[in-house]
């Protein structure tokens, strides 16, 4: 099916765009003539462990059902023995940081525009539990009548979160504080302040935090140090001044955007959601191919060692080095707390997600990290910020590593005590020793087959999400 | 804390001045002040002399000044560059260095190596990993089996011992955390980024 220059009925031409593990061509549908984009993902980079092959098919599916005229559609998933196409709308105004690079700054009137659709857009898929977490001009396409198109949105685990961070991959100009500084964050809040960022690059024509040195540019970014030249209205500086706020718990919320300023010859956007029957069945024929049932998984697919952890990252990822201790306040010393799983990952990070079920907590995955925080409505919004995040330690055994640095949050101890209760039961099939069983037969190839370095470095990065900068 | 206590009155055992300190370090000078008044808290909490034991320590990690704990101890010992048994001013700064986010990659890995090297015999043994993770477990209630243990120390070494001499060298491990730069995140405090940021508190010490 996917011979070089051709995949399905769709004809690729030039290549349009590419990242780390896709490549974004043009091609034609050679049924119709219609043109789309297609988004190429190596099978092979992306999903290798199961975990992330659910996570990556979760997303696709996600971003599937996002139909808002201000986000870029996906009409078709195909997979093929190796790759992933995902065949999206085609968009031809180009990039909004090309089209920043060569105008100067934009009039108050189309930034405000640009500015709606974008908040708009957002709005949509934060009342959906979907965030984007890398908001940038490079994101932002425009079409021919020069309005914005999101791209990637809910495709996080297509980017390695680390990646905001390192200076290999860019600035790290449009990312909130809160990320900088390795806190637990809020997908909605750091979207906010993204939002505010390419707000006043287009207003100003240059960034607000901009600085060679890359220390520096964290300490800008840190303390929101920032001016205003001279050209901007009071409109403008207040509404900036209100997203530009470090402390994502100050920052203004998407829904108190809509102000004055903002309200300005406003259209708000017309989700089309009961437009058509969208089908997902798709996504998971994408990912069948090389689909492996998960506990199948656990004793047949264990030709590398990937199923236990290696004892440094064990070590690294254990509070027991953690030296934060000694800067925190008594009282606001953040509860660390760990708990054991008899789990796979699959099932672990499903019970993390049944223990909330009930209760007012909202999970949110973010590769092997699930964010936890209080169910939001449009008016009442309240910060906490619970981290859960499941280690694989052997096959069966992980670890859920729960902190969280907010006294308050909801439903928090009845969810730790179901998500306890969760965890101990016993699982129903193979004890210890069956699995052991497995894992002695595997150890003696492990040691006649080394593990490629890349490989380990991508397993690694797996387990964090994130490497160190 | 008294606002007349300036820097340069209380001298302690081991105090140095915060430009000498500075310079060796990637903290500011305002900084190490910083820092000071955080080891004149430390070193207080427990015995009233300006230098931290290792109660104090375990005090401020753990909120528990009698917890044994052994990476508690090895951090101990690595901090206390004198081996004199106590952690003075220039020692806590010099080491916190390491841990500072623009330290140079090269200390945070030694710092680690000199961290999982239980018995400084210059290299990372089976045994001491061994210890290690069961310390580790023991603490997070996690219960492995001793094959399951085994399992993870050999995969451990099949995958950092590139010599394949059973033990671990600096070079091999070096060449690991290259591979995998997230193993040495644990050597880096966001906290310390900026510090007068993070803790106001600190630069401007109460007036009562």
């Amino acid at each position: 099916m996917g011979n070089g220059d051709c995949v399905g009925k769709y004809r690729f031409s030039r290549t349009i765009g590419e990242g780390n593990f896709a490549k974004v061509k043009l091609a034609v549908d050679t049924s119709t003539g219609h043109p789309f984009a297609i988004k190429i993902i190596d099978k092979d980079k992306i999903v290798r462990d199961d975990y992330m092959r659910c996570q990556v098919k979760r997303e696709i599916k996600t971003m599937k059902l996002l139909h808002h005229p201000n986000i870029v559609r996906i009409h078709e998933v195909i997979g093929t023995k190796s790759k992933i196409y995902i065949v999206m709308e085609y968009v031809s105004g180009g990039l909004l940081s090309d089209k920043l690079a060569y105008s100067n700054r934009f009039s108050e009137q189309e930034a405000r525009k640009l500015f709606q659709q974008l908040i708009d857009a957002v709005d949509y898929c934060h009342a959906r539990g979907v965030y984007h977490r890398d908001l940038k001009p490079e994101n932002l396409l425009l079409d021919r009548k020069g309005n914005l198109k999101i791209s990637d949105f809910g495709l996080s685990a297509l980017r390695k979160s680390g990646d905001v961070l390192s200076t290999a991959c860019g600035s790290p100009s449009y990312v909130a504080p809160e990320l900088l500084v390795n806190k637990g964050y809020e997908g909605a809040a750091a979207d906010t302040w993204s939002c505010g960022v390419i707000l006043y690059e287009m207003l100003a024509g240059f960034l607000p935090f901009d600085d060679r040195n890359l220390i520096n540019l964290y300490k800008k970014i840190c303390r929101a140090e920032f001016t205003f030249p001279q050209w901007f209205t009071e409109g403008e500086k207040r509404i900036l001044s209100k997203i530009l706020e470090p402390s994502p718990e100050k920052r203004i919320t998407i829904p108190e955007i809509e102000d004055e300023w903002f309200r300005v010859d406003y259209k708000p956007a017309i989700a089309d959601e009961s437009h058509e029957k969208v089908c997902v069945d798709d996504v998971a024929a994408a990912f069948d191919s090389t689909e492996v049932d998960s506990d199948e998984h656990c004793k047949t697919g264990m030709k590398n060692s990937s199923s236990f952890i290696n004892a440094f990252q064990l070590i690294a990822m254990s509070h027991e080095l953690d030296l934060s201790g000694l800067f925190e306040q008594e009282d606001e010393h953040t509860e660390k707390k760990m708990i054991v799983s008899k789990h796979t990952l699959g099932e672990t990070m499903k019970k993390v997600e049944d223990a909330a079920a009930d209760t007012t907590l909202l999970v949110e995955r973010v590769y092997n990290k699930m964010k936890i925080h209080p169910k939001m409505t449009r008016c009442t919004r309240s910060y906490g910020d619970l981290s859960a995040e499941v280690i694989k330690v052997a096959p069966t055994h992980c670890v859920v590593k729960l902190s969280r640095s907010s006294a308050k949050l909801g439903d928090y101890g009845k969810f730790c005590q179901r998500l306890s209760s969760l965890l101990t039961e016993n699982p129903a099939t193979s004890t210890e020793k069956d699995v052991f069983k497995v894992l002695k037969r595997n150890n003696s190839i492990i040691k006649d087959l080394r593990i490629p370095e890349e490989e380990q470095k991508s397993e690694n990065q797996d387990l964090w999400g994130y490497s160190s900068s | 804390m008294g606002g007349c206590l300036s820097v340069n009155v209380d001298r302690i055992p081991g105090y140095e001045e915060p430009a000498l300190l500075s310079a060796e370090t990637p903290f500011s000078v305002r900084e190490v002040e910083a820092l000071y008044e955080l080891f004149k808290k430390l070193s207080h909490s427990v015995f009233d002399d300006g230098v931290i034991h290792k109660e104090e320590l375990l005090l401020a990690l753990f909120r528990d000044k009698n917890k044994t704990n052994l990476f508690a101890d090895r951090i101990f010992d690595l901090f206390d560059l004198k081996q004199n048994g106590v952690i003075e001013f220039g020692e806590f700064v010099r080491s916190l260095g390491v841990f500072h986010p623009s330290a140079p990659q090269e200390d945070k890995v030694a710092f680690a190596f000199r961290l999982y090297d239980l018995r400084r015999t210059g290299y990372i043994e089976r045994e001491e990993l061994q210890e290690m993770v069961l310390a580790l477990l023991h603490e997070s209630e996690l219960a492995l089996s001793d094959d399951l243990i085994q399992a993870i120390v050999d995969k451990t070494f099949n995958e950092v011992d590139s010599k394949g001499d059973g033990k671990i060298d600096q070079e091999e491990w070096k060449e690991f955390v290259l591979k995998n730069p997230s193993l040495i995140k644990n050597m880096t405090l966001p906290y310390l980024m900026d510090i007068s940021l993070a803790f106001p508190s600190f630069l401007s010490p109460s007036e009562t």
